[in-house]
């Protein structure tokens, strides 16, 4: 027997602490210009999850108190949250957070068996399930609501003079029969004050802070959102020849969930790839298909779909990213006939 | 003055971790000698060097150095002590399986009573020196107890000294490199010259200054013929880890499967340097440093113990009630077992001696944060060694690489979840060795089985074809005797 060295340091529960943590700026960034609807969403999720996680510990026998300690199901709950339309009526979110927690994680055998990300498997299922809620529901940020309208909005009378579609949707289907200056002068456009688009630019740059800080913790190591980021940039860059036509490249990147994702959501260990160069691949990955969905496919924001597709791949990742063991002549590849 | 030089290790060891290191709890100027416990054990297969034989009988008189145990691979155990042997019966040993194995019990008498072997006069050639180490009993201190001579083959081009002891808590090298610099450099000069080595090398982690100072001083004193390399590593755990320090210090990856000694490289701790130093002059291993710490100690220090003393009397010396001990772990936090039977004696391979009290925190599932591969010194996934190996597929964690891993025990260091990572490592290396061994056993069994059925075709082709030949004969003489008869008739 190896006695433990007495140094513990970290815990699972302080790893998803730190990640909790560092989604505060966003939070804050996107209470600021979407509205309380933000704080409904995380006030209904987080909740929903934990329940769901009782419920699910208590149907499978486990523990529940330890588990609901290590706060995985309410890093869950806020990803979902944050993830949602924040105009979004509470059943919506109820049912996106226990799916999540219930058919992304439990159905697996809990925590650290999840084969795909939860979050954006109740993410995809609502969209699915619900798409026009899901897409129609968007704060227009030059239009924040008050507490009554957002409340309205929460118990599913939203007003369609705060709600809309999003900038990539907009760019989807409007903005292609306009030329690029024409799209220029939306007053999303015209009134940013860093130039980008008028409040997503401040969100997106919350989460930067907040995902550079989980960096800087070791929480999570650059190549994830590194891949991410980079691929978005350069593939959307390469197909942007005609500005007329295409979506810009910082729309990519600051108007959709390019930042956030590239942070919290890919980040998750469970369901990506295990090794700094499997990490890597795994990135580059969700950003082509990302942009393919993104132009190509029905949905607006394609995040949650590039991410369920490469947590698929992720064992074949696993098995040809392994690092070369110290003393051997290559590195090992593929599954070596074992199951 | 032999010839030296001092120099910063170029190269960083990726992955490793930097545990608090808890040095200086042990670390004292002098190692003084405690006195002798009342009774001896020595375990008859488990002193190192693989099973044995006892040579000595019940009521036997012995000297200090009489030979009492031989073991499988030559190796030679002598009697720590002068006195008696009282009795030779099943007895608790020091060994992480934790049972009872034959042991000599020896009662020391007190007396002066030394039977030490001749002293070789150099120049001696490389297999002189192979007998000697064999009688004295030597072994590698460092924790393994790997018989020594079985790495003095001839055309080895480097002797490393491993000085670096990363392990925390640990400090026997650190006072056997200040306290008895110049036999180990002695040892290392006389084992290179007859084995036609022109370099060694002597790795040391920079957390030892005092270390380097004597080394320095030894060396200007010395006048020996080989080359002294000394390399400052970063204090970085595992640096001491063989593989480690050969390419730390060489650049060298001994390729997987095979030993330093494969690639030309001979790797002794400076104990047992040291220790071949006395046995030149007679001496066999009969003592050894031990260091005695961890914060369940009220005295933490370095002692010289003779080998057998129980483990109770060690923790006695350090003015601790052995009593007030649940459990004591041998060899060091990372690598070390625990055991919880003091009477037990002391082997050559027991470095360190720790009590404390760690609370170990619950298991929870592992989130695949990748923490212990980024540690890992031999670039192992230990997270997806452990998932196949929970998941009970030995072939798996194989092809992941679980034979190459060297149980440093980083990877629970840093475990978010506090899995016993090491400790699955360790069970499965340990059953995918039973696997390759019977799987030896049956390549073995198959083939006398194939042997014996071309033996038999062979047997009954011969009888076949020798029956052949009698039929013929027989029809032969038939044939005749039928013409015979019809001729006559």
């Amino acid at each position: 027997m190896i006695k433990r060295p007495n140094y513990p340091p970290m815990d699972t529960q302080i790893v998803m602490c730190t990640v909790l943590i560092a989604l505060v700026p966003g939070v804050i960034a996107m209470t600021l210009f979407f509205g309380v609807g933000v704080l409904l969403n995380l006030a209904t999720a987080i909740p929903a999850a934990l329940a769901a996680e009782a419920i699910c510990l208590g149907l499978r026998q486990r523990p529940i108190l330890p588990r609901l300690n290590d706060l995985s199901a309410v890093l869950t709950g806020a990803l979902i949250a944050l993830s949602l339309p924040q105009a979004a009526p509470w059943w919506l979110i109820i049912l996106a957070s226990t799916s999540s927690i219930m058919l992304g994680k439990h159905l697996y055998g809990g925590l650290g068996q999840n084969p795909v990300n939860p979050a954006m498997l109740g993410y995809a299922l609502m969209l699915i399930s619900a798409p026009v809620t899901m897409t129609t529901l968007w704060i227009d940020p030059l239009a924040t609501p008050d507490l009554s309208t957002a409340w309205l909005a929460y118990l599913g009378q939203s007003s369609d003079a705060v709600t809309g579609a999003t900038m990539l949707d907009l760019y989807r289907t409007e903005f292609r029969a306009l030329t690029a200056a024409e799209a220029s002068q939306n007053p999303l456009f015209t009134q940013a004050h860093l130039g980008f688009i008028y409040g997503y630019e401040w969100v997106a740059l919350a989460y930067l802070v907040g995902g550079l800080w989980l960096i800087y913790q070791r929480v999570i190591t650059w190549h994830t959102p590194m891949g991410l980021l980079v691929t978005l940039t350069v593939v959307s860059a390469f197909f942007s020849f005609d500005p007329d036509t295409a979506t810009p490249v910082w729309i990519h990147l600051t108007a959709g969930a390019g930042i956030f994702a590239a942070f919290f959501i890919l980040t998750d260990p469970v369901s990506g790839a295990t090794s700094p160069k499997g990490r890597l691949w795994f990135a580059i990955g969700v950003g082509i298909l990302t942009y393919l969905i993104r132009t190509y496919g029905l949905y607006p924001d394609a995040i949650a779909f590039a991410v369920l597709l490469m947590n698929f791949a992720v064992p074949m990742i696993d098995q040809y990213t392994r690092p070369r063991i110290m003393g051997r002549g290559s590195s090992i590849r593929g599954s070596g006939g074992q199951s | 003055m032999a010839d030296y030089q001092i120099r910063r290790c170029e190269r960083q060891l990726e992955g490793g971790i930097h545990p608090e290191t808890q040095k200086a709890l042990s670390t004292t100027d002098s190692c003084i000698f405690v006195g002798d416990p009342k009774r001896l054990v020595f375990p008859i297969h488990f002193s190192g060097g693989g099973p044995g034989e006892a040579l000595v009988a019940v009521a036997d008189i012995v000297s200090q150095g009489t030979p009492i145990i031989k073991c499988q691979s030559g190796i030679t155990h002598v009697a720590s002590r002068a006195g008696k042997v009282i009795d030779i019966i099943d007895h608790e040993i020091a060994h992480p399986a934790a049972t009872k194995s034959a042991s000599i019990i020896i009662e020391p008498s007190g007396l002066e009573d030394q039977n030490y072997l001749d002293p070789l006069v150099w120049p001696f050639d490389a297999d002189t020196l192979r007998n000697r180490a064999i009688e004295a009993g030597i072994l590698g201190l460092g924790g393994a107890g790997f018989p020594s001579f079985k790495k003095w083959s001839e055309g080895m081009q480097t002797l490393i000294i491993n000085g670096a002891e990363c392990q925390p808590y640990l400090t026997t090298d650190d006072t056997l490199m200040r306290i008895d610099t110049h036999s180990m450099i002695r040892g290392a000069s006389m084992l290179s010259q007859s084995l036609d080595i022109k370099t060694i090398i002597i790795g040391i982690e920079d957390n030892k200054p005092e270390v380097l100072e004597a080394i320095e001083s030894a060396l200007k004193e010395s006048c020996s013929d080989c080359f002294f390399d000394v390399v400052l590593l970063d204090t970085k755990y595992p640096s001491g880890s063989e593989r480690h320090l050969v390419w730390l210090t060489l650049g060298i990856e001994v390729p997987t499967g095979s030993h330093a000694v494969e690639s030309g490289v001979i790797v002794h701790n400076p104990g047992t340097l040291a220790a071949l130093s006395r046995a030149i002059d007679g001496k066999p291993i009969t003592d050894r440093i031990v260091t005695l710490t961890g914060e369940a100690l009220a005295a933490p220090q370095n002692i010289v113990v003779p080998i057998g003393a129980p483990i109770s009397h060690l923790i006695e010396a350090t003015d601790t009630n052995p009593e007030s001990l649940t459990s004591i772990t041998i060899g060091g936090p990372m690598m070390g077992y625990s055991v919880t039977n003091f009477t037990a004696g002391i082997t050559k391979t027991t470095n360190c001696l720790l009590a404390r009290e760690v609370d170990i925190p619950p298991e929870s599932p592992c989130i695949r944060c990748g923490a212990c591969a980024t540690v890992c010194p031999v670039r192992l996934q230990p997270q997806q060694m452990v998932f196949a190996l929970k998941g009970g597929s030995l072939d798996r964690a194989i092809h992941e690489g679980l034979t190459d891993c060297i149980e440093c025990a980083a990877c629970n260091a840093v475990c978010p979840s506090h899995i016993p990572l090491a400790e699955w490592f360790r069970l499965g290396r340990f059953e995918a060795r039973d696997k390759a061994n019977d799987q030896r056993l049956a390549a073995k069994a198959r083939e006398r089985f194939e042997a014996r059925n071309m033996r038999l075709k062979r047997i009954s082709l011969e009888k076949e074809a020798k029956r052949a030949v009698r039929q013929a004969k027989t029809a032969d003489a038939l044939e005749k005797a039928r013409k015979a008869r019809k001729e006559s008739a």
